[in-house]
């Protein structure tokens, strides 16, 4: 979940999205690593791709930033009682 | 057996600041909840366990007090059952229920929460405090200040774990909860000279400080912000 969770706060911090190569350096995930977790965040509906300007782009959705914002109240609340 | 120790120009009053501390501690139950269902962190589940156990004394002894302070339908058919069938003793038997399961709920999830950094939670020794709990939560009934006495010496314990947790993360969020532990224990220090009014008033006074405290770590919880952590090794 940790690495879920770092590769949407790196889109987020893209702007919202994101080249899949760039991820993928960002994340220090092989190609493999990059495709089977990019098939969970979409599954899940936490990410989208798109095309612009014949480039491939990850999307960052709603549900995803909600899920970023949840994660980060769940962290501070473990790291608050030492959890 | 004295039940009321609130002075009649603060009765009520206790009532309101137990239903802030209820619904506090209920948010705090709601939160362990939502986190345990997203990380399956079982001491989250425990920790969200003693805060509902502590919720729920807050609202057996606002239900006892409302009917203790206020003349309900409810006083006047145990009145009638009195006169009608001489049963002297019901009324007393309801308002020692109710702070019963308030000071043994109370006590048995402070206890939790002291427990929450062993690994095992429910050791052979569990049993063993779990009847010194009942003693303790019994024999307030009398006595009151035994109940104070044991919340405040599983307070201070509970506030010992938290400075060591303070220790290791240098929390701001972890400094505040020790402070508002710290000010609930002062509180139940007050308490045990709860039989003097204004002692009963200021250490009422002091447990809303502690909970509006807790309040506001909530608020600073929510407004966490998630940082990105530095690139991970393959």
């Amino acid at each position: 979940m940790d690495i879920i969770r770092d590769m949407l706060a790196m889109v987020r911090d893209k702007g919202g999205k994101i080249k899949p190569t760039h991820l993928m350096y960002k994340a220090n995930l092989s190609h493999n690593q990059m495709k089977l977790y990019l098939q969970e965040l979409e599954k899940n509906s936490l990410v989208k791709k798109s095309v612009a300007d014949n480039k491939n782009l990850i999307l960052l959705t709603e549900k995803g930033r909600a899920f970023l914002n949840k994660y980060a109240e769940m962290k501070s609340f473990e790291e608050t009682f030492g959890l | 057996m004295q039940f009321i120790f609130s002075p009649d120009w603060f009765l009520g009053n206790d009532v309101l600041i137990e239903g802030f501390s209820f619904l506090v501690l209920a948010t705090f139950f709601f939160l362990c909840w939502k986190y345990y269902k997203l990380s399956k962190n079982k001491n989250m589940l425990y920790l969200g366990t003693g805060f509902f156990l502590i919720a729920l004394a807050q609202l057996a002894t606002i239900c006892t007090k409302l009917v203790l302070y206020y003349d309900t339908s409810f006083i006047q058919q145990i009145g009638q059952m009195v006169v009608t069938y001489h049963v002297v003793k019901s009324v007393d038997i309801f308002y020692q229920l109710g702070f019963f399961f308030n000071k043994f709920l109370t006590l048995i999830g402070l206890y939790m929460i002291y427990r929450l950094p062993d690994k095992k939670k429910f050791s052979k020794d569990f049993l063993l405090a779990f009847y010194f709990i009942i003693i303790s939560a019994a024999a307030s009934a009398n006595i009151n200040f035994i109940f104070h006495i044991t919340v405040l010496v599983l307070l201070v314990m509970i506030i010992q774990n938290y400075l060591d947790v303070y220790r290791k993360n240098k929390s701001k969020n972890t400094l505040m909860l020790i402070i508002a532990f710290s000010a609930l224990a002062f509180a139940h220090f007050i308490f045990t000279f709860s039989h003097l009014p204004l002692f009963f008033v200021a250490g009422n006074i002091i447990e809303l400080l502690s909970f509006v405290l807790l309040l506001v770590l909530i608020i600073r919880i929510f407004r966490a912000e998630y940082k990105t952590k530095t690139i991970r090794k393959k």
